[in-house]
């Protein structure tokens, strides 16, 4: 029971192989993520808050020590632990943010949809025409 | 008094002519809009063929952003008074024609049409009723004021709840969450018992279980409702 609140070293590190194998997926999915901005798949608004996690990544793959700085911050020996409540908590955050943004949307959308079914009044004939379409890349 | 009579319509095109005619003939001095939310089928073109203006949602929206529509038109347009009855033949025009006179006399914000007050003979089935009768109990105990009908469709109501519906309203739960709305924002909200008629197709798809679901997201959205900050005056008008 005392190592629950004792926990100051922590014991369980990340083996190099994991370090490097993270090093690798860090900088394939920053790879990709300037890849999609590139292609103007994704607006560079959403893809500095990945291109910054990618670079967390690197970074927790490069300097273990500041792994176990987390660990010994949130008061546990495994630093792997340590590491899937931080990525759990940032992924909370960002489906979150994500869920406003689509409300936020949402609400344009319909206040657009409004406003061009208020100007169809006006121009009874036009309504088959004018059907936008959308580019899908 | 300058007044709107819209009529929100999804897909209603064997009913739509109908309920123009006798909008038309019970109240001969409005303008009348239909508000087509993304029909797919004749519904728009059928109503602009009777002469009245009609405003296509270029997708469904659901029965929220079609009112919101109307309320959003009237103000730009200058109209002191508007209101609502279903495309679906169930609001006799007859009936929103004292729910009107009541907006023009200026004795409240929103009037709206109640089945069930008074000695209404529509007839519902039991399952339907017990249901109503948990919204008014919701809608009741969260405003402080007795309704007995809160999914009514058919209302009037002036500018001054125009422009509270205009910066803020619900989606989903468009009638319920509107009552509660109005009364928060210290605008006079009044039932009138008013006849309806059963609905013309049987389109209505409320089983146990999804009106049990609605019952928990009606309370859900009530109490988020009474959480979020009063809006006093409406803007516009003092």
């Amino acid at each position: 029971m005392s190592g629950l609140l004792a926990a100051v070293e922590p014991v369980v590190r990340l083996s190099p192989q994991t370090r490097v194998i993270a090093a690798v997926l860090a900088l394939a999915f920053m790879l990709l993520i300037l890849d999609l901005i590139r292609r103007d798949r994704l607006l560079e608004r959403y893809s500095i808050v990945w291109f910054l996690l990618g670079l967390v990544m690197l970074a927790g793959a490069a300097f273990p020590i500041l792994l176990e700085l987390l660990a010994r911050a949130l008061g546990v020996r495994d630093v792997t632990i340590a590491l899937f409540s931080a990525v759990l908590l940032l992924l909370l955050g960002l489906a979150l943010n994500f869920s406003v943004i689509a409300s936020r949307q949402a609400k344009q959308i319909t206040r657009l949809a409004q406003q061009s079914a208020i100007e169809t009044i006006e121009q009874p004939g036009e309504i088959e025409s004018t059907k936008p379409a959308i580019d899908k890349g | 008094m300058k007044t709107l009579v819209f009529i929100p319509a999804w897909n209603e095109e064997h009913s739509i002519e109908a309920v123009i005619a006798d909008a038309r003939k019970n109240l001969p001095k409005v303008d009348l809009l239909v508000i087509d939310d993304g029909s797919t089928d004749r519904t728009a073109a059928r109503a602009r063929r009777a002469g009245v203006m009609v405003a296509s949602l270029p997708f469904n929206q659901g029965v929220g952003a079609a009112h919101q529509t109307g309320y959003i038109f009237a103000l730009a347009h200058g109209y002191e008074a508007c209101g609502q009855i279903d495309g679906d033949g169930q609001h006799p025009a007859s009936e929103l024609v004292r729910l009107v006179a009541v907006i023009e006399s200026g004795d409240a914000d929103l009037v709206v049409g109640s089945r069930f007050a008074g000695e209404s003979d529509y007839r519902a089935s039991r399952m339907r009723r017990g249901g109503q009768r948990m919204f008014s109990l919701l809608v009741s105990s969260a405003t402080g004021q007795s309704f007995t009908d809160t999914t009514s469709g058919m209302r009037a109501l002036n500018h001054r709840a125009m422009a509270l519906f205009v910066r803020r309203y619900s989606s989903e739960f468009a009638e319920v969450e509107s009552l509660q709305q109005a009364v928060r924002a210290g605008l006079t909200v009044r039932e009138l018992p008013v006849g309806m008629l059963p609905r013309a197709e049987g389109k209505s798809f409320i089983t146990p279980l999804v009106s049990a679901f609605y019952i928990f997201k009606t309370l859900v959205v009530l109490l988020v409702g009474q959480l979020r900050p009063r809006t006093n005056e409406p803007d516009g008008h003092p």
